[in-house]
């Protein structure tokens, strides 16, 4: 998805002079093409969060628009101030682009493990939030906010859905509806693969977000007869539906309260914290 | 002190005594400083978003309300506007809102945002070969922060010379973290810095025209917190945020005079 991320850029940036990208030290051998192409328009800056969302917000009052890139942690939690108020509250647009969400990282320990991120975003006034989980989903989302002069916030993951789903900012995906069935699963990102997996004959719906704010609510109200049960690797999505759908509530299959500083890969996390197929099936199963 | 920098500190002491409301001390340390942005960077009161103008950010926004008297003394809005300060719905709050107040470049209230923004502004205008120039005032306290020194590290990297920082020294943190010889704290950061006197008009207007010459400038001014009136100078806490009474209005009247 990061290649995906590259490549989207490259093209806009042969139509929008305003693009400019804002790099905390990362990535920069990705974009050798975009920097030799366009010199002037990749800034790596240094690693300096604060600093680098600062100044974007300052590029943005002058017309440009400005794509920020780091680690998801360190932008999204570290600097959240410069993005409250440099960017949010002066209402200069740009768009941050991140990568090691949730647990990419698994690796590196809980310093580049970043599950707030999303949900630390959305509660920010006129922010969007996306988590799109194919590349697709990228390039479609990507490009439909990075120039719309509103602060907007994409997580680039490390694993894809593998699912084609059609894709349009702010709407949600019905990915799969039983008749009658009384249990909705609300999801968002890669993480859909292994929902789908673990349900797939299973009488249930499955209903997609990659667009976590504006949440399609819409879509929420056809299932608010049913119980819904929110599977994701983060916060964010529960957050949301659940103050969409106060009534019934909703309930959660994500995160423990805790670290989780086991290293190994995603896959290894997830399946401790019960989020791979057999631990969300299990899940489904005791709620039917 | 001439008679137009007594004004703008008579007009921030009877809108504080109107209000309630402002920091009178730290508002009298930068008068000067805000009439030399005022006398030399490009701008027009009546245009505020005039496409071609320089940039000023107040980055120390809690002396917003100096910055309102100072606007209003160059047209930007009658100074009877300003009486309305910190009340529900009006438009000057203790901070500045710039989608609330012409001339407001940037919104600030906590410290250490200031520089950052305006070297991102001051690099769009070298992408843009533009000769416009951003100048961003902030204060000793607020360099408590370490964002103030990452940005200026950035700015300098990247060779801002069309940024200019205003350095506020007025002595504010001597009770716990001090920040001593900014001018060689800024040289060491790959800044151009002059040193002057921040209550002298004609050198901070010489110091803001000089700008920087392949680098940043800062202009270090030695301030006194409370400038003017020697019961703000000696009880500078006790005034830190406090408005004076009708008879207090009075007695600082009079030290001003």
């Amino acid at each position: 998805m990061r290649r995906q991320f590259r490549d989207t850029v490259m093209r806009l940036a042969e139509d929008d002079e305003r693009i400019v990208l804002l790099f905390g030290d990362i990535s920069v051998y990705l974009f050798n093409e975009f920097s030799e192409r366009y010199p002037d328009r990749l800034l790596n800056l240094g690693i300096c969060e604060n600093t680098l969302v600062s100044m974007a917000a300052g590029m943005s009052a002058t017309g440009f628009h400005p794509i920020v890139h780091t680690i998801a942690p360190f932008v999204t939690e570290r600097s959240y101030e410069q993005v409250k108020l440099d960017i949010c509250y002066n209402g200069l647009g740009c768009t941050i682009v991140t990568c090691g969400g949730s647990f990419d990282y698994a690796w590196d320990g809980a310093t580049h493990h970043c599950y707030t991120d999303l949900e630390l975003m959305r509660m920010l006034p006129g922010m969007e939030v996306m988590q799109p989980g194919s590349k697709k989903e990228f390039d479609v989302l990507f490009s439909g906010c990075y120039n719309n002069r509103k602060p907007s916030y994409m997580r680039i993951a490390a694993d894809e859905h593998g699912l084609d789903l059609p894709c349009e900012f702010g709407k949600g995906v019905v990915v799969k509806e039983t008749t009658g069935a009384d249990l909705t699963i609300a999801t968002a990102g890669p993480i859909l693969g292994n929902v789908v997996a673990a349900c797939r004959d299973l009488p249930v719906n499955v209903l997609y977000f990659h667009t976590i704010k504006p949440l399609d609510t819409g879509l929420l109200e056809r299932f608010a007869g049913t119980k819904i049960v929110v599977v994701h690797d983060a916060f964010g999505l529960f957050e949301a539906v659940s103050t969409a759908c106060p009534a019934g509530g909703a309930v959660y299959h994500g995160l423990p309260d805790s670290f989780c500083c086991w290293y190994g890969t995603l896959n290894d996390i997830r399946r401790k914290i019960g989020l791979d197929p057999k631990g969300i099936r299990r899940k489904l199963e005791l709620m039917q | 002190m001439d008679e137009i920098s007594r004004e703008i500190r008579k007009n921030i002491l009877r809108i504080s005594n109107h209000s309630g409301h402002g920091h009178i001390p730290t508002c009298f340390s930068v008068v000067e400083m805000l009439r030399a942005i005022y006398e030399t960077m490009r701008h027009d009161p009546k245009k505020p978003d005039w496409a071609e103008r320089d940039i000023f950010i107040l980055s120390k926004g809690h002396a917003a309300l100096g910055l309102y008297c100072t606007l209003a003394h160059y047209g930007y809005f009658p100074i009877s506007d300003v009486f309305s300060l910190g009340a529900f719905e009006s438009r000057f709050g203790c901070h500045a809102d710039r989608f609330k107040v012409p001339g407001i470049e940037l919104s600030t209230g906590s410290l250490g945002h200031g520089i950052g923004v305006a070297a991102g502004m001051a690099l769009a205008f070298k992408l843009l070969r533009n000769s416009r120039r951003v100048f961003v005032l902030i204060g000793d306290g607020e360099s408590n922060e370490g964002t103030v020194w990452e940005a200026a590290l950035v700015a300098s990297n990247q060779g801002l010379d069309n940024l200019t920082v205003l350095f506020d020294n007025n002595c504010s943190q001597t009770r716990c973290l001090p920040i001593t010889r900014p001018a060689e704290k800024f040289i060491s950061f790959g800044f151009d810095v002059l040193t002057v006197d921040g209550h002298d008009l004609e050198a901070l207007k010489g110091a803001v025209r000089h700008g920087g010459k392949g680098a940043p400038l800062a202009v270090v001014a030695d301030t006194v917190k409370g400038q003017g009136c020697q019961s703000l100078v000696t009880d500078v806490f006790t005034w830190h945020r406090r408005s004076p009474s009708d008879a207090e209005l009075n007695m600082l009247f009079g030290e001003l005079s």
